[in-house]
């Protein structure tokens, strides 16, 4: 009887789901080109996935098994995977719209996704090979539709001749300069550097591929010598496991130099390439392998090749193998896992790395992997046999730095090889050492700026062949190759001989710049929408002082500069400590001039504010001064400090829409939050009692993401210790404990709280509106917001004219911008991470205040449902017609409540008839006073919503316009349209 | 002492003198420049705007207009006749579309708004400009706000029409200034007072007499020439200029390029002015215009600078 009723309750849409599941089954159960890709190398895939509505009138399943695809009538409660509806609309959208938008209306909840995600990767891959020639005309379409579809190569050539730079020249010399004789450098521009011109135009026209090695590789590895135990069934220790896998790697992958280049060594084997990590996320890619080279934004190339490797012998071997799946397995799916998977509230980083974090690189480059090693046997004859895991940590560090030194005598052996092959003396030279270089480094202590650079880049390889490729940074270059910069000077006797060595040292800087751009992180499609025009984000910091407190701005400080102007590239992403009690007005200024030139780099960070925003660790001061920006922006105590400061992207504005809704999740359709108050029963008497529901939900978000993340570290413990990183940063080699398991010196994790200006407008409305003047009732308000202020045009005139915004210069909102900035500190303050340090909070958004704006409703404040956040703490556009109200209120909040830094976005446009000279001093002087007034960092766009508009229609004409996002760069032209629209409805201030 | 009504200060600027500065824009001014930039600044008593880009049209003002002054028929919106300025509709509009034109501002006030920008000042070397309007036309009030600023360490700046009463000029506003901008718009007397409503030989009278003081004191003294088609940009005006200046011994002057944007202005108080309909008054002025003035006023050797 039940069984019936069933069926009867079942819809047209749900017939059409069978017929297509049946034709699926016969297309893979008798076309053997289909059939073959139903098992991978180590046998048949199988599993169960099923499809359903939410009320249930559709629900169909196919199981894989043996190679047979046979459809079943109701999903299994064993099963693999399954998508959940929303609605029969929704079933219909994912059937007729391009494969893209199934993950996109994964993100914006019309389909929730329960169970293994590589599972749903995989029926997208099946559905692609069947669906080939459809979804290709579908992504074809869409590109031309959207303009995407121009040529690259004119276009970067285009964009490379056009660039005209003015520049002024330094009025003073900082007392760090040793050596250049105009610090700013305004003599050189890139047609200087023929060599550097050719690399830029590489990098604006070329189209990154996918390069499977080093999952190939190791993948090779781990099925020879097992995963869980080794070849003897005995459980493997997972540092050495780690570090055998490591070094088998780096013997084995293809010693590279880039024609022309002087520096030796790549991350992939393509000229861009995208590593794939599929001990994290990398299956996620698998659904798009055939597609990648067709969708509309940052397509990627991929090979057949690559396609038969990663699925037959990559993919398959970590179906169960991924901090997800291990979290999902081990811990019985928790509800934490399950919230981060719906997109709207949080997006954990901790699935795809535990990065973000600077090595102690001043000690590689003097010591030495030789000297490191030393060090290690020292300690191994030091501890005692009955320690084992330490003795086995020990082990594994040593192991990895064998494995980097094989990797740099293949480079050293290649080198030799081209260099014998090379018919131009000159480049023939330059082969010849750079074999003698890889031949030293970073075996041995470094010499000249070409080792350091060279064993800086072979070490970077290092780190991205063991973790993550996601905001792993480079910290202080500019203190840290000084002294070699120097050491190579003092040989030089003439003038001539010197003014060329410096130019040398530029080009050579410039070339590690471009060395940087050769990998980017795994894009899948939708985090084109989440992260969009996002490439590695290795911050680079420069400035500040020393360890010991001293001016720390010299001679690499100011390279660095013109090599960050000359090419104005997004990656690596260049950060400038400017601490206002040592540092130069000169080197302020030309900060100012460089991010005029490019117009979106360098950030500008208040040393002293950002060290104050730290007190509450007491590190030493020591090692408080030597803090590097890494990511985006955030904090690191460079060479000793793992502070996974981006460990996860969180929306506060979710716990504002739980809290309007007594815990309910409007997008989410979820019960999700605590009881809070029920503001149409009354339940709210007055603002606090309000402010305290907002208060609780944002605390239970809190604990949810923390316990997720604290999950999702274990499971890095597990399956993907460091012993790399672990060998390279301060504190293994005492404690004898990997960095995964807390064995740095300092320890962190560092979140990303979104929507500061958003909340504290709104706030204020519920504040001022309904409980002071009492202009609407509360029910009046929240009816309006759920209906996106459709019947309500006077409240929401009313609202944006005369709300006290943040920005606006008004004190009682500043003070409440201040209140939930305390509260997001403490709620996350309260927490110890799985390795025994804090969570700090930091308020900049990367691109997620886009993201997670599509994926809220209406706010009190008037932002209307969709439109995206404020980035960063940034004030709402129409705070204030000054750009100082703006200044002074973001330099108005306390530094202590911001301990993972901020981002501060403001858009100026210079005047068109302005000198050169007094927009260089306008900026400087807002710059200035911001940081005179306590502001941590700040970062400007220099471009017109003019201009932003005409690259929308005309983006073959705009290659390389830099962009900064919420503490990243991207090129523009790379955004999706809702973050081209943000970038353009920007506050713009005129100069 | 007279109270003026201010209409805006502005902060951020950077056209109006050095750095970056806040501008404190007077209500009343004794010339009435038929181009004037700031038309709601002509009249010194209070007044009611209406800006139809704004406006919703919630009808909520209309309701509570006792006056029955307001209608969608009118393209001015408010009748004026009508209208006593009781502001209720101001307050009850919701989109900021109907608004009080200027607020009656105490030096304490004015201070209030403008300190918090000090800050940029000091970075910039900036500071306050007083503009209008016509400062001049409230020599005491004004006073006070100049050594109020002075007493701060603020650097003054005031742009003026030049015409006002000398002695107390020099004896109330000057010793607390630390530039000044003066504008020379017309020499001939007759279309002067055609076009700005009063004869100029007050005007000219006065900025000899502070040129001469000015030099002294070393104090800044800028005239600006403000380029109105076929009113001051004529070639006649402007070799007139420069031959006046050169006959004070001034050799730098700015130029203004002319810019229409005050129709709209205009509009929101419910002024229809027949200079808003020539054709000449429309549109921006152009860069030829620009460059042969400044090639008039260079043969005649006076130097073209930004103010």
């Amino acid at each position: 009887m039940q069984a019936t009723a069933q069926i009867n309750s079942k819809s047209y849409t749900n017939t059409l789901a069978n017929l297509f599941f049946k034709f699926f089954a016969l297309n893979f159960n008798n076309r053997p080109s289909l059939k073959q890709y139903l098992k991978g190398d180590d046998g048949w895939l199988n599993f169960t996935f099923g499809i359903k509505t939410e009320s249930g009138s559709m629900e169909q399943a196919m199981r894989f098994e043996n190679g047979k695809v046979m459809v079943l009538k109701n999903i299994p409660s064993q099963m693999d995977a399954q998508l959940i509806f929303a609605d029969e609309n929704a079933v219909k959208e994912a059937a007729t719209k391009p494969p893209n938008r199934l993950m996109l209306a994964l993100m914006e909840n019309r389909i929730v996704m329960h169970g293994n995600l590589g599972y749903l990767q995989l029926i997208n891959f099946y559905l692609s090979l069947l669906l080939k020639q459809i979804h290709v005309a579908k992504l074809k379409k869409e590109t031309k539709m959207e303009n995407r579809d121009y040529n690259a190569s004119a276009a970067a050539k285009n964009s490379i001749d056009s660039r005209k730079l003015r520049q002024i020249k330094a009025a003073s010399i900082d007392p760090g300069i040793r050596c250049l004789p105009e610090p700013y450098l305004s003599e050189y521009s890139l047609h200087d550097f023929p060599r550097l011109k050719d690399f830029l135009d590489i990098h604006l026209k070329t189209r990154p591929a996918i390069c499977h090695e080093r999952a190939e590789i190791l993948t090779r590895w781990y099925r020879e010598n097992g995963f869980e135990t080794d070849k003897n069934g005995q459980p493997w220790v997972a540092e050495l496991r780690q570090a055998q896998a490591f070094k088998y790697l780096m013997e084995n992958r293809k010693p590279i130099i880039r024609k022309n280049d002087l520096i030796a060594g790549t991350n992939t084997t393509k000229e861009i390439g995208v590593i794939i990590y599929p001990d994290a996320h990398g299956t996620m890619i698998w659904g798009e392998l055939l597609t990648a080279p067709y969708r509309p934004l940052n397509p990627y190339d991929v090979t057949d090749e690559t396609v038969d490797v990663l699925h037959n012998r990559v993919f398959p071997f970590w179906l169960h193998r991924n901090f997800r799946q291990w979290v999902r397995e081990k811990k019985d799916y928790p509800l934490c896992q399950k919230l981060d998977e719906r997109f709207a509230a949080c997006f954990l980083w901790k699935t795809v790395a535990l990065s973000h974090t600077i090595l102690n690189y001043p000690e590689i480059l003097k010591i030495g992997t030789k000297g490191i090693i030393v060090k290690i046997d020292r300690e191994m004859g030091e501890t005692p046999g009955s320690e084992k895991q330490k003795l086995d940590s020990f082990l594994a560090m040593k192991i990895t730095l064998e494995g980097i030194n094989a990797y740099a005598k293949n480079l050293s052996v290649e080198a030799a090889r081209l260099a014998k092959q090379e018919t131009d003396p000159c480049r023939k030279d330059e082969l010849i050492r750079l074999a003698d270089i890889c031949r030293r480094v970073p075996e041995n202590p470094c010499v000249t700026l070409d080792e350091a650079v060279n064993a800086m880049w072979i070490i970077w390889v290092g780190v991205h062949m063991e973790n993550t490729n996601a905001g792993f940074s480079l910290g202080r270059l500019d203190q840290w190759l000084q002294p070699y910069f120097l050491a190579d000077m003092e040989k030089l006797a003439g003038e001539e001989e010197k003014r060329q060595y410096i130019k040398h040292a530029i080009e050579l800087i410039g070339c590690f710049y471009m060395r940087c751009t050769d990998h980017l992180p795994l894009i899948p499609d939708i985090g084109n929408y989440l992260f969009g025009g996002s490439s590695s984000d290795q911050a680079i910091t420069l400035g500040g002082v020393t360890p010991d407190g001293e001016d720390a701005v010299n001679d690499m400080t100011y390279i660095f500069l013109k090599v960050t102007e000359m090419l104005s590239i997004r990656d690596p992403n260049v950060n400038a400590r400017y601490n206002k009690g040592k540092n130069s007005e000169s080197y302020l200024k030309r900060l100012c001039e460089v991010n005029l030139n490019t117009t979106a780099t360098p950030s500008i960070h208040n040393d002293e504010a950002v060290m104050a925003s730290l007190a509450e660790f007491n590190y030493p001061a020591q090692h408080l001064r030597d803090w590097s920006a890494t990511g985006c922006v955030e904090p690191t105590l460079s060479g000793r400090h793992i502070g996974h400061t981006n460990c996860m992207m969180f929306n506060m504005v979710a716990a504002l829409e739980m809290a309007l809704n007594n815990g309910w999740h409007p997008l989410m359709r979820w019960n999700v939050g605590p009881k809070t108050g029920d503001i149409e029963a009354g339940d709210f008497q007055d603002y606090e009692s309000f402010f305290n529901a907002f208060a609780a939900q944002l605390c239970f978000l809190a604990d949810q993401t923390c316990g997720y993340n604290n999950l999702l570290g274990e499971a890095h413990q597990v399956l993907r210790p460091t012993p790399f990183i672990s060998a390279l940063i301060e504190g293994p080699m005492k404690s004898g404990r990997d960095v995964t398991k807390g064995g740095a010196l300092y320890n962190s994790s560092g979140t990303a709280c979104i929507g500061l200006a958003d909340i504290t407008d709104s706030l204020m409305i519920i504040k001022k509106f309904v409980f002071e003047e009492k202009k609407v009732s509360f029910q009046e308000l929240r009816k309006a917001v759920n209906t996106n202020f459709k019947n309500d045009p006077a409240l929401l005139a009313l609202i944006k004219n005369k709300a006290q915004l943040f920005g606006s210069g008004d004190p009682e909102a500043l003070a409440t911008a201040n209140r939930v900035a305390k509260l997001a500190h403490d709620c996350f303050g309260e927490h110890t991470n799985y390795r025994g340090g804090k969570y700090t909070a930091g308020f900049w958004s990367m691109s997620n205040h886009v993201a997670f704006g599509t994926l809220t409703g209406a706010l009190p404040s008037g932002r209307l449902a969709g439109k995206a956040f404020t980035p960063g703490l940034t004030p709402e556009p129409h705070a204030s017609k000054s750009i100082l109200d703006n200044i002074r209120d973001v330099a108005g909040l306390d530094p202590k409540s911001m301990n993972n830094n901020i981002a501060f976005n403001v858009k100026v446009v210079p005047a068109a008839n302005e000198t050169h000279q007094r927009i260089v001093d306008n900026i400087y002087s807002y710059v200035k006073t911001y940081c005179d007034l306590g502001g941590m960092q700040m970062q400007l766009n220099v471009v017109s919503s003019k201009t932003l508009r005409d690259a929308m229609e005309h983006p073959e004409n705009y290659q390389n316009l830099l962009v900064r996002i919420s503490g990243y760069n991207a090129y523009f032209v790379t955004l999706n349209r809702d973050m081209q629209m943000e970038l353009i409805e920007r506050a713009e201030f005129g100069i | 002492m007279k109270i003026p009504f201010i209409l805006e200060i502005k902060g951020n600027s950077l056209d109006d003198g050095p750095g970056i500065r806040s501008v404190v824009f007077y209500k009343g001014c004794p010339l009435s420049c038929v181009w004037c930039h700031n038309p709601e600044s002509k009249k010194a008593v209070a007044e009611i705007s209406f800006d139809a880009k704004l406006c919703i049209d919630c009808g909520v003002c209309r309701e509570v207009c006792p006056e029955k002054a307001l209608d969608r028929n009118n393209c001015f919106y408010i009748d004026r006749r009508k209208c006593t300025l009781c502001y209720l509709c101001v307050d009850s509009c919701p989109s900021g579309a109907l608004d009080r034109v200027g607020k009656a501002m105490t030096v304490n006030d004015i201070m209030q708004k403008i300190l918090p920008d000090k800050p940029f000042f000091e970075t910039s070397g900036g500071g306050v400009t007083l503009s209008g309007g016509e400062p001049t036309l409230f020599m005491e009030f004004t006073s006070r706000l100049l050594q109020s600023l002075k007493q701060h360490n603020i650097h003054t700046l005031l742009e003026t029409c030049g015409y006002f009463d000398m002695d107390m000029f020099m004896d109330m506003l000057y010793p607390h200034l630390d530039a000044i901008y003066f504008d020379i718009k017309i020499i001939d007397s007759v279309a002067h007072k055609k076009y700005c409503g009063r004869s100029n030989d007050k005007i000219l009278d006065n900025f000899s007499r502070i040129t001469r003081k000015a030099k002294k004191d070393n104090k800044v003294l800028f005239p600006r020439i403000p380029l109105v088609p076929d009113m001051t940009d004529t070639e006649a005006n402007m070799k007139a200029i420069a031959m006046f200046l050169k006959s004070v011994d001034v050799t730098e002057a700015s130029l203004l390029a002319y810019n229409p944007l005050w129709h709209e202005k205009s509009d929101k108080i419910g002024v229809d002015d027949p200079y808003k309909k020539s054709k000449a008054m429309t549109s921006f002025g152009d860069k030829p215009v620009l460059e042969k003035c400044k090639t008039i006023l260079m043969e005649a050797g006076i130097s073209e600078i930004n103010s």
